[in-house]
């Protein structure tokens, strides 16, 4: 007994060592850009790899308003924000009118829907430009929020209509009877049950929106998002390595702390659909 | 309080028949049971009535008018489903107050009916729960209430207690009994379980792959049964069929013996029938006897069952009240000729 726990435990303690590496691979490029975004120049000059002496946060100021980083925050706010909320509202309802409703070509609808999902979008760049020209949406908010649900949609779509054809039919029908039209069943009981699910969607979707660079980088050409505007800044101020990771953080700063808030909520989430409650 | 009738109702799911012309009226304040095996169409039947399912021929009427083509929520009716289909996200007064809210209205009607439906049932001290905190009983009680406070025209319910344990479901079945006297309502409800239609039902309508067996009272059903598949359905254990052959003058042979028919109709001899025997007619001391081979003796407590092979290979179930045989034992079972029911080989009854 002893023995086989003791070669379980040295298993483990062998196990440990590539997974440790694997740990500090993926730590240490993150450790890097916090510890550099606080140093000065000179420091930074000095010494690339330790600890900064001086910590400062001059290269977040400046970032910030000198590099228009304030700007460029904003836009990817409201381009995210926008298309998070457009998401979900349309995945949720279309999700519960192709798992719950019957219409006709509902399985056709669906499988186009799905089908779309395995188009990548580099393919369909130049009908999906041509289109975003010809509705004057270019450089402006209301386009980049459109393109990124339109891209975005198909995998929503695709994950609320599992969720919802998990629910029993039975509590659609008892709304009906209590008198629900279509869009109140939706409002009042399909749209609370779905949360669970919505909450991971809007967590993946705001990943997605805010770590954009190619749909923003076409269709938001004047005004930047903050993703375009860091690419930008190693080009800009590629002398500048403090700076340009004060920049770094700024962008991942909103994402870390989704994920610490909703931490539990993704993990959960990611199982959502496999069992059923 | 309204009446229900269907005329020629008929539904199909593509080329499959599902529901096949029933024509069906069920009175004001009536209790009425659909019962039948699984997948003969009564839980579709009630579907229909219900406006879940729509019609594809025939007319149904609630309270005089035709309702056919009208919305579930239009129809003044209110059903409990089997799986409760309470909302899980709302408390239990939300989940009451539902449709109340729904029909926008006022809020200390929704509060006074709420309350009232509370009391009924014995759920004011859950008001603030959600479902989830509750047990089955308690869900099936506030899916009732759910129910009660729309105050329909007719209650639908569709095998309502099939999820709750023996027990619960006995206690459920005199409180559903107890709720029908109290508020007086056209109440149809769908079981496969016969005991349930026997016990709550003031008519029963037993179904069979989408069609009517027949309609009629507990007692008419057990007593007088139209045919053999509703003699068989109706009635736990159910009813022995014995192979009978028609001989002249009004005779039958039956298990090895002879005797006088017990309906009026004329035989042609030689016609192959079955003779239904229930096995509490068994226990009598006289009558036609039939000896048999005990093989498995289920004791009930106050009764026993006793099933047993006949000398003609037939097995046969037995009610014994005071003497509980062995298995192995042989013994004679009697019966009054006048006890038994007599069916075609088609299951057609001959009285």
């Amino acid at each position: 007994m002893s023995g086989a726990g003791k070669r379980q435990r040295l298993a483990l303690r062998i196990a440990a060592v590539p997974m440790g590496l694997l740990a500090l691979s993926c730590l240490y490029p993150i450790f890097f850009a916090i510890n550099n975004a606080f140093k000065t120049r000179d420091d930074y000059m000095r010494d690339r790899f330790g600890l900064a002496t001086q910590p400062t946060f001059d290269n977040f100021v400046q970032a910030w308003s000198r590099a228009h980083l304030n700007e460029y925050f904003l836009n990817s706010v409201i381009a995210t924000l926008g298309a998070v909320i457009l998401l979900m509202v349309v995945s949720s309802m279309a999700g519960f009118a192709l798992a719950s409703l019957r219409f006709p070509y509902r399985r056709f609808l669906f499988a186009v829907i799905l089908s779309s999902l395995m188009i990548p979008v580099q393919v369909v760049l130049v009908p999906f430009m041509r289109t975003m020209l010809a509705l004057n949406l270019v450089n402006t908010h209301i386009g980049l929020i459109l393109s990124y649900t339109a891209f975005f949609l198909p995998f929503s779509v695709y994950m609320m209509t599992a969720f919802y054809s998990g629910l029993p039919r039975e509590l659609i029908e008892a709304a009906r009877i209590d008198g629900a039209k279509l869009l109140q069943v939706w409002w009042h009981v399909m749209l609370p049950l779905g949360m669970p699910a919505l909450v991971t969607l809007a967590i993946l979707n705001t990943l997605s929106c805010w770590n954009d660079i190619l749909i923003s980088l076409l269709v938001m050409q004047k005004h930047r998002t903050l993703m375009v505007g860091i690419s930008a800044l190693k080009g800009q101020y590629s002398d500048q390595i403090p700076l340009f990771t004060s920049g770094i953080v700024i962008a991942a700063a909103p994402i870390v702390v989704l994920y610490i808030l909703f931490q539990r909520r993704i993990v959960s989430g990611i199982a959502v659909g496999a069992v059923k409650g | 309080m309204a009446r229900v009738e269907l005329k020629q109702v008929s539904k199909s799911f593509g080329s499959t028949d599902v529901i096949r012309d029933v024509s069906l009226s069920i009175e004001e304040g009536e209790f009425a049971v659909f019962v039948g095996p699984s997948g003969c169409g009564k839980s579709t039947l009630l579907r229909m009535i219900a406006g879940l399912e729509e019609t594809s021929e025939g007319e149904i009427f609630i309270g005089g008018d035709d309702v056919t083509d009208e919305e579930p929520a239009d129809r003044g009716v209110s059903m409990v489903f089997q799986s409760y289909a309470l909302y899980p996200h709302m408390t239990v007064a939300d989940n009451m107050s539902f449709g109340l809210r729904m029909a926008h209205r006022p809020k200390a009607e929704i509060k006074d009916k709420v309350e009232r439906a509370a009391k009924i049932l014995q759920l004011e001290e859950y008001l603030q729960r959600k479902p989830a905190q509750l047990s089955g009983g308690q869900r099936q009680r506030v899916a009732i209430g759910r129910a009660i406070v729309r105050d329909p025209k007719v209650f639908l319910f569709d095998e309502p207690l099939s999820n709750l344990d023996a027990e619960l479901r006995v206690q459920m079945r005199v409180e559903l009994a107890k709720l029908h006297r109290v508020l007086g309502n056209t109440m149809i409800y769908v079981t496969h379980d016969q005991t349930e239609a026997l016990t709550m039902a003031d008519r029963i309508v037993v179904l069979r792959s989408g069609r009517i067996e027949q309609i009629g009272t507990p007692g008419s059903l057990y007593q007088d049964p139209d045919n053999a598949f509703v003699a068989g359905f109706i009635g736990s254990p159910r009813m022995n069929f014995l192979t009978a052959t028609a001989l002249a003058g009004g005779r039958l042979a039956v298990g090895g013996r002879e005797m006088d028919s017990p309906a009026q109709a004329t035989l042609e001899p030689g016609r192959k029938l079955q003779l239904g025997l229930r096995p509490e007619h068994l226990d009598q001391n006289e009558g036609i006897d039939l000896e048999a081979t005990v093989e498995f003796v289920e004791a009930m407590g106050s009764t026993s069952y006793v099933h047993a092979t006949l000398a003609t290979g037939e097995t046969i179930i037995a009610e014994r009240r005071s003497s509980q045989p062995r298995t192995g034992d042989k013994i004679i079972l009697h019966f009054a000729p006048a006890s038994a029911r007599l069916f075609g080989d088609d299951g057609e009854r001959f009285r």
